[in-house]
């Protein structure tokens, strides 16, 4: 009898295991789909502290995790946060009112 | 307790050090608040102002002219008229006003009802700045005008966050001063939020030192 209960539990867990990493790793595969990068290309955009003022307008938004500017290109990347959306709309609204042009939008998966 | 008495050093400091003729980008990002203490041995001058769209600012302005003895203390705004924006600069066309009270310079009985009205414009990429900005006072009991211009250059492009250092040149014009046009080689240097520039007056012997904050 032991050895039966020893067998099914063993099979069980056999069975059950990866079902239960195939579970988490979907749960984590849709956490990360659900993020987007929001990549703003802009006018005007030349000092710091012009970045500093995307930064901070940018970063007041609920659905905005985390604000990177890169001077080089214009462009500023905004990560929002999982299942969250800023439509095209709004990120214009949020360039002009820094004080910047929009040129594109581009989006892709974080 | 402490920080009152902070806020009261930061201002008296201010007070002692600051000038108006620097001061570049007078609107901050909505919300933002700035402070500007700048000195070039005629006047020193203080200004914080609080911007609560990209266009706009208000604040207070206070001004201690050494070079022609009067104090003037005001509200002051500050509005961005036009901003031209391309993929490799910025351009900007301020109107700015104040009114106040003005009195010299150990007479504070002779105090005066007075204002200023001014524009200002600048252009700058990363490597390239310059501008210009113009102002003229009536503090009551005289007139006042001036005006001046700057170039300047970046010795290195920063990224954002770096340490940014600009070599700048300005020239003064005050047509009622003892020397009316100076020239003043100075150092730029912006960091975070502050900004901290240096430089020094030959014809007239005289340090500058500017110091701008915003949060």
């Amino acid at each position: 009898m032991r050895i039966l209960l020893t067998a099914l539990a063993a099979t069980t867990i056999a069975v059950a295991s990866p079902a239960a990493i195939a579970q988490d790793t979907t749960t984590t595969e849709t956490s990360i789909a659900a993020q987007t990068m929001v990549t703003a290309k802009v006018n005007g955009m030349v000092c710091d502290f012009c970045a500093r003022a995307v930064t901070k307008v940018f970063g007041k938004e609920d659905a905005v995790e985390n604000v990177h500017v890169d001077l080089d290109n214009g462009e500023i990347h905004v990560t929002l946060k999982s299942g969250a959306e800023l439509s095209d709309e709004r990120v214009e609204s949020l360039v002009k009112k820094s004080g910047y042009d929009l040129v594109s939008i581009e989006r892709e998966a974080a | 307790m402490k920080s009152i008495q902070y806020a009261g050093m930061t201002l008296a400091i201010g007070l002692a050090l600051v000038s108006p003729e620097a001061e570049a980008r007078p609107v901050s990002y909505p919300g933002g608040w700035t402070v500007m203490q700048m000195n070039d041995g005629d006047a020193s001058t203080l200004h914080v102002h609080y911007s609560p769209t990209f266009k706009d600012s208000i604040g207070l302005y206070s001004e201690r002219n050494w070079g022609e003895d009067w104090h003037f203390t005001g509200v002051q705004y500050n509005r961005l008229v036009k901003r031209w924006n391309t993929p490799n600069s910025q351009a900007n066309l301020y109107f700015k006003a104040a009114a106040g009270q003005a009195d010299p310079f150990g007479d504070g009985a002779d105090v005066k009802a007075a204002g200023f009205v001014g524009v200002s414009a600048d252009w700058e990429t990363r490597r390239w700045f310059a501008s210009y900005e113009a102002r003229g006072y009536d503090l009551g009991f005289t007139q006042d005008a001036r005006q001046s211009a700057r170039v300047g250059i970046a010795p290195y492009i920063g990224d954002y966050g770096d340490l940014h250092t600009w070599l700048m040149l300005q020239v003064d014009n005050q047509p009622e001063a003892d020397t009316p046009t100076t020239l003043t080689p100075l150092v730029r240097f912006f960091y975070d939020v502050q900004l901290l520039e240096i430089g020094y007056t030959p014809e007239s012997e005289e340090l500058m030192l500017n110091w701008i904050v915003r949060f």
